[in-house]
């Protein structure tokens, strides 16, 4: 056999050149057999029966084999062999039983050449000795195998398997002597040509039908064998006993396998049903095909590798009337394809991380093949795109930790179990929650909530009457406009995001006339003594007059009227320093210049489109302690929320909303509340934070929040003395008059919290079965129950 | 900034493909190459295997944790175009369903928001989406969009629930009327967004064109609280896009060019409060991005496999955040 394939090497020493291709047939193809030229391949099916030319663009007709009228069923063929020897020499396997050889070499139109005429059923499979140019061997359905010599009539010996049908009889290429035939029942058996009589030795390969084999071109001990169980095992038969070396499992039944020329490890195999395409496999990476041909359009059903030293072209014929031409650098990969990397983000923070761990060992791990030098032939190595993928590939998962303050989210479990949402009063949630903040190093947030107390908690903020909630409404717009200021030149020494843009053609439609320069002063100044975290863009205040003036006037000229400056996202300050007003004069000048100087902070106040109601005494409060009214703020504090919001921080946008209550709420719309609060809500469950969780359902005050905490709020109770349902209200049971929920350590009716046991139903007061239980293992009520309070 | 803190030994005998943690971050579902999915408890830094999933006859591509509101339920999908349901039911992990719909591999499933009941989306190489809708009963509905993406669909990424107006303005007792929607990707180099309509069916609402080269991974940012959509594509052609549409009437989405990287990215992965950008690319490198206040994405760490590094970028951003 060495010698033989070095003569076919030198037969066909130019490179071979070809595309992937296809041409029609016009039936169905049952098997296909490549001329030992690489040239020529004739298909053979229950119709056709064609000799091709393989050229470098297309396939060429050469030649129709079935001939005469009335084609004979001697014609329908179910297998086709091309000698490897001898260029005109075919044999094919009829459905009929009759094995037929073919002359190419005859000069007349029917090359038909002997006929025999001994098997009773389907042969399967012919298949023509590597080295001996006479001996043909063929395999059928009627368990018989049966060789030839082609120089005489009859068959020269018969082996009979002992059982069903041969699915498959190939020659070792390697043993002078040897064959392998697989059975119907999933048996391989060898066999020695000289000794009919018993096989060699015979094993179990498969579960059910055996389909094919193939012996290595190269490594004389190891035989593929495909089956119906969808796997192709890889045999080492140099051993005692057949030793499976690989296994590949493939999604459908393996009809064909060919071993790949020069790629030790490489077969290709199609499948007999559902899955049409062709596989290539490199037996160590048994999970993913290397490359796969995906052209035909129905099953595949002959597989033959153009060239015994080349591994780039694969023929294929097909049910669907086609002939292919495979190129090995068309194929689509699936590993390659496959992505070789896993990412999640996980709750906490942290993040899951597979990658490949051989990338580079892959690439190093190529190495060139034992056979390599005895054919130094026309194929380049390199170009082979299977060999980066030898070996097992493997991965490595890692799991990674944020360091607090990036990514991890701890943060947000303590906050959520630190902060007091409700219950005090204001001023000491604001510091109790400031304070957590800054213990857990979110400086911002806990400035934020300084601030947030400085602005709703002065001393002497009392909480205002609503009086004035109807004077708001009902105003008219489009008053004159009075007067407006440009905030630009009070920002100066803020950071840029901090800046409020307002021009001067905004309407502000101011009502209140005062003339109050000097308290615009005292406001400012005051501003200044307090060194409160305020920002100075809210300075524009212009705190004007009287409070009582001011509520004498107002109501003729409220206004609902939105402002229509408009804050950048980021507006709301993060880090204040007090900052210095600008000179009053200026300021005073501006106001001076229009006849109006006037109380604007109503409509600051009333920055929300859903507000039309502010209270306006609020502001005159405000001005008694020298400050701004809470009102007035709320449009920031939106703006603050929305931005906390954004960066992620729902948390503190659902904290804020909640300890400020009315104070903020109706400047936000419902919607926005609704969305922060469910997807808060949803994010402490999924921390398993469900006390949390039901705090803030508890607190919340949006009608589709608060209604989450009462689904499923029934409790079905059953007597525990006559274990009948309790109908009526209240802890005496109907039936059989006696207190159901006793409680079973102080013999007293347990109202509240009442634990019992699943296993005994026994139970009472929380504090007394955890007491009783941590002495005793046993039921208080004395039923010899063991309980376990978990 | 990062830190290995567990390395799973997964004895996988195969390429990982993916690596899902559950709803409350304490499971970790890998699936591989050498067809198994296997079950992880992570919790407290641990690794205990909890189950291995046998069922697939090819290389896993994916899974997908369903909420936890429908019991355990896990996802699997196959280069052997089956997508397999599994479901722990006392303690033991069994198949509930399988799915045999698809005439290629299944590349990508996901779970809709748990609002909508139990829907998978499947995109598969053969070019169709599959929905599968659990009708109760272990029965499920199966619709599919044939052509979603032509030579093939590489990931789904459902949008987070969101119900035109509030939650107050439905009528009592009915389900809200949400807009189901998802984005996927494929190897026309399309992200498409499917939107489906009143009648049930499924209808293509928009194409994202930017990518030269196969999209292999969308993300749809949860919505914690933003007004904003915001959708995250990685591609084969190196790139990165971050999309948005900040008006869901306009539906027009604006993309913003991440990084581009010298080789194909396989995935982004959002935080939970989708602010920090997860992306893993070819050099077995993952990077995390975090939006700075000026609307620049920048990289504020990397890790490489096996251990973490900061970058400089760091400690800017941190400075940015306070």
């Amino acid at each position: 056999m060495e010698k033989m394939s070095r003569v076919t090497t030198a037969l066909s020493s130019s490179a071979l050149t070809g595309h992937t291709m296809h041409c029609h047939l016009d039936a169905p193809a049952n098997a296909i057999s490549v001329c030992r030229d690489a040239a020529q391949v004739v298909v053979a099916g229950r119709s056709i029966f064609k000799i091709y030319a393989i050229e470098e663009e297309q396939f060429v007709e050469k030649l129709n084999l079935r001939v005469g009228r009335k084609p004979s069923l001697n014609l329908s063929c179910a297998d086709v062999v091309w000698h490897q020897m001898d260029e005109n020499l075919l044999a094919t396997a009829a459905t009929n039983g009759v094995v037929v050889t073919w002359n190419l070499g005859r000069p007349s139109r029917n090359k038909q050449d002997q006929l025999f005429t001994e098997h009773k059923r389907t042969v399967n499979k012919v298949c023509f000795h590597p080295s001996e140019a006479h001996v043909l061997l063929s395999g059928s359905q009627d368990g018989f195998m049966k060789c030839f010599d082609l120089r005489r009539k009859d068959s020269v010996s018969t082996f009979s398997g002992q059982s069903e049908s041969v699915r498959d009889v190939q020659f070792s290429i390697r043993d002078y002597f040897t064959f392998a035939s697989t059975f119907e029942n999933g048996n391989v058996q060898l066999w020695d040509i000289r000794r009919p009589d018993r096989c060699e030795r015979m094993f179990t390969a498969h579960n059910g039908p055996v389909f094919c084999c193939d012996w290595h071109p190269e490594d004389r001990g190891w035989l593929a064998t495909g089956g119906r169980d969808k796997m192709v095992k890889v045999w080492d038969m140099t051993t005692q006993r057949a030793k499976e070396v690989h296994c590949v499992q493939t999604i459908a039944s393996v009809a064909r396998v060919k071993w790949r020329p020069e790629c030790r490890h490489h077969l290709a195999t199609c499948s007999m049903m559902v899955d049409h395409n062709i596989y290539v496999w490199d037996v160590r990476r048994p999970f993913v095909p290397a490359a796969m041909f995906e052209e035909h359009r129905d099953v595949t059903t002959g597989i033959a590798w153009r060239h015994p030293h080349d591994p780039s072209f694969l023929l294929s014929g097909s049910k669907d009337s086609t002939l292919c031409q495979h190129l090995f650098r068309d194929a689509s990969q699936p590993v390659e394809r496959a992505n070789p990397e896993g990412l999640c983000y996980g709750l906490f923070g942290d993040l899951a991380f597979a990658a490949k761990e051989s990338l580079v060992a892959a690439e190093s791990g190529r190495k060139p093949y034992a056979g390599d030098r005895r054919h130094p032939i026309f194929f380049k190595r390199k170009l082979d795109p299977a060999e980066p993928f030898a070996g097992l590939a493997s991965s490595a998962l890692s799991v990674f930790e944020m360091e607090p303050g990036s990514g991890s989210m701890s943060w947000f479990v303590d906050t959520a179990e630190r902060y007091a949402l409700a219950g005090r009063p204001l001023a000491e949630l604001c510091d109790h929650n400031s304070k957590v903040a800054r213990e857990l190093g979110r400086n911002q947030v806990a400035q934020t909530w300084t601030m947030l107390r400085i602005i709703y908690c002065s001393p002497g903020l009392v909480p205002t009457t609503n009086l004035n909630h109807s004077v708001g409404k009902g105003s008219s717009c489009g008053l004159p406009l009075m007067n407006s200021f440009n905030l630009k030149d009070m920002a100066q020494g803020l950071g840029s995001e901090t800046r409020l843009d307002r021009s001067k053609g905004d309407t502000r439609s101011d009502t209140v006339l005062l003339d109050s320069s000097a308290t615009l002063i005292t406001n400012e100044d005051n501003e200044e003594t307090e060194g409160s975290d305020v920002p100075a863009d809210y300075l524009l205040g212009d705190a004007e007059g009287e409070d009582d003036e001011l509520y004498l006037l107002d109501p003729d000229h409220a206004h609902t009227e939105e402002p229509e400056y408009v804050l950048p996202q980021e507006a709301f300050p993060l880090r204040h320093e007090i900052v210095d007003t600008p000179p009053g004069p200026e300021n005073l000048q501006d106001k001076a210049d229009s006849p109006h100087v006037s109380g604007s902070e109503a409509d600051v106040a009333s920055l929300a489109p859903m507000d039309s109601s502010f209270s306006l005494v609020s502001v005159s409060h405000a001005l008694y302690d020298s400050r701004l009214p809470p009102d007035f703020f709320s449009a920031l504090v939106c703006d603050m929320l929305r931005f906390y919001a954004e960066q992620g921080d729902v948390q503190m946008a659902v904290s804020v909303l909640i300890v400020l209550g009315e104070r903020v709420r109706k400047d936000i719309d419902e919607q926005t509340q609704e969305h922060w609060y469910a997807s808060y809500i949803d994010l402490l469950q999924r921390f398993c934070l469900w006390n949390v969780s039901n705090q803030v359902v508890k607190l919340s005050t949006s009608r589709a929040i608060s209604c989450l905490n009462q689904a499923s709020t029934t409790l079905h109770v059953n007597c525990s003395h006559c274990k009948r349902p309790m109908s009526s209200r209240g802890w005496v049971c109907d039936r059989c008059h006696r207190c159901a929920s006793m409680c079973a350590v102080c013999h007293h009716v347990v109202k509240g919290l009442f634990v019992w046991c699943q296993g005994c139903s026994h139970g009472g007061h929380l504090q007394h079965i955890m007491k009783w239980l941590e002495g005793s293992s046993h039921c208080p009520a004395g039923c010899g129950h063991l309980c376990e309070y978990s | 900034m990062v830190s290995v803190i567990n390395t799973v030994d997964t004895s996988h005998e195969d390429m990982i493909h993916d690596a899902q943690m559950d709803y409350y971050g304490t499971r970790l579902a890998t699936c591989s190459s050498d067809r198994s999915v296997k079950i992880f408890d992570v919790r407290n830094g641990g690794q205990i295997l909890i189950a291995d999933l046998r069922g697939h006859e090819g290389p896993v591509w994916q899974v997908a944790w369903a909420h936890p509101m429908y019991g355990n339920i896990l996802a699997s999908c196959s280069y052997d175009r089956k997508v397999i349901i599994w479901k722990e039911e006392n303690g033991t992990w069994e198949k509930t369903h399988e799915h045999t719909g698809h005439d290629s591999s299944v590349n990508s499933v996901c779970w809709a928001p748990h609002d909508y009941g139990l829907i998978l989306a499947c995109g598969s190489s053969d070019g169709a989406i599959s929905l599968l809708t659990y009708t109760g009963e272990g029965q499920w509905d199966v619709k599919k969009i044939n052509n979603a993406h032509t030579i093939g669909c590489n990931a789904v990424s459902w949008a987070p629930a969101v119900v035109p107006g509030s939650l107050i303005d439905q009528p009592s007792g009915q389900k809200p009327n949400y807009i189901k929607k998802f984005a996927s990707g494929g190897c026309d180099n399309l992200i498409k967004l499917w939107k489906e309509e009143e009648d049930g069916q499924w209808k293509e609402e928009q194409k994202l064109e930017a990518h030269s080269d196969w999209v292999r991974d969308v993300a749809w940012a949860p919505s914690i609280g933003l007004p904003t959509s915001t959708i995250a594509s990685c591609s084969q052609d190196g790139r990165v896009f971050v999309w948005t549409c900040d008006d869901a009437s306009s539906n027009t989405w604006s993309p913003k060019l991440l990084h581009k990287f010298n080789d194909v990215v396989w995935h982004v992965s959002w935080s939970i409060t989708a602010n920090i950008l997860a992306v893993s690319g070819g050099d077995n490198k993952v990077t995390l991005w975090k939006e700075s206040v000026d609307g620049q994405w920048v990289c504020i760490s990397d890790v490489n496999k096996g251990q973490g590094s900061v970058s400089a970028s760091v400690t800017e951003s941190q400075q940015n955040e306070q």
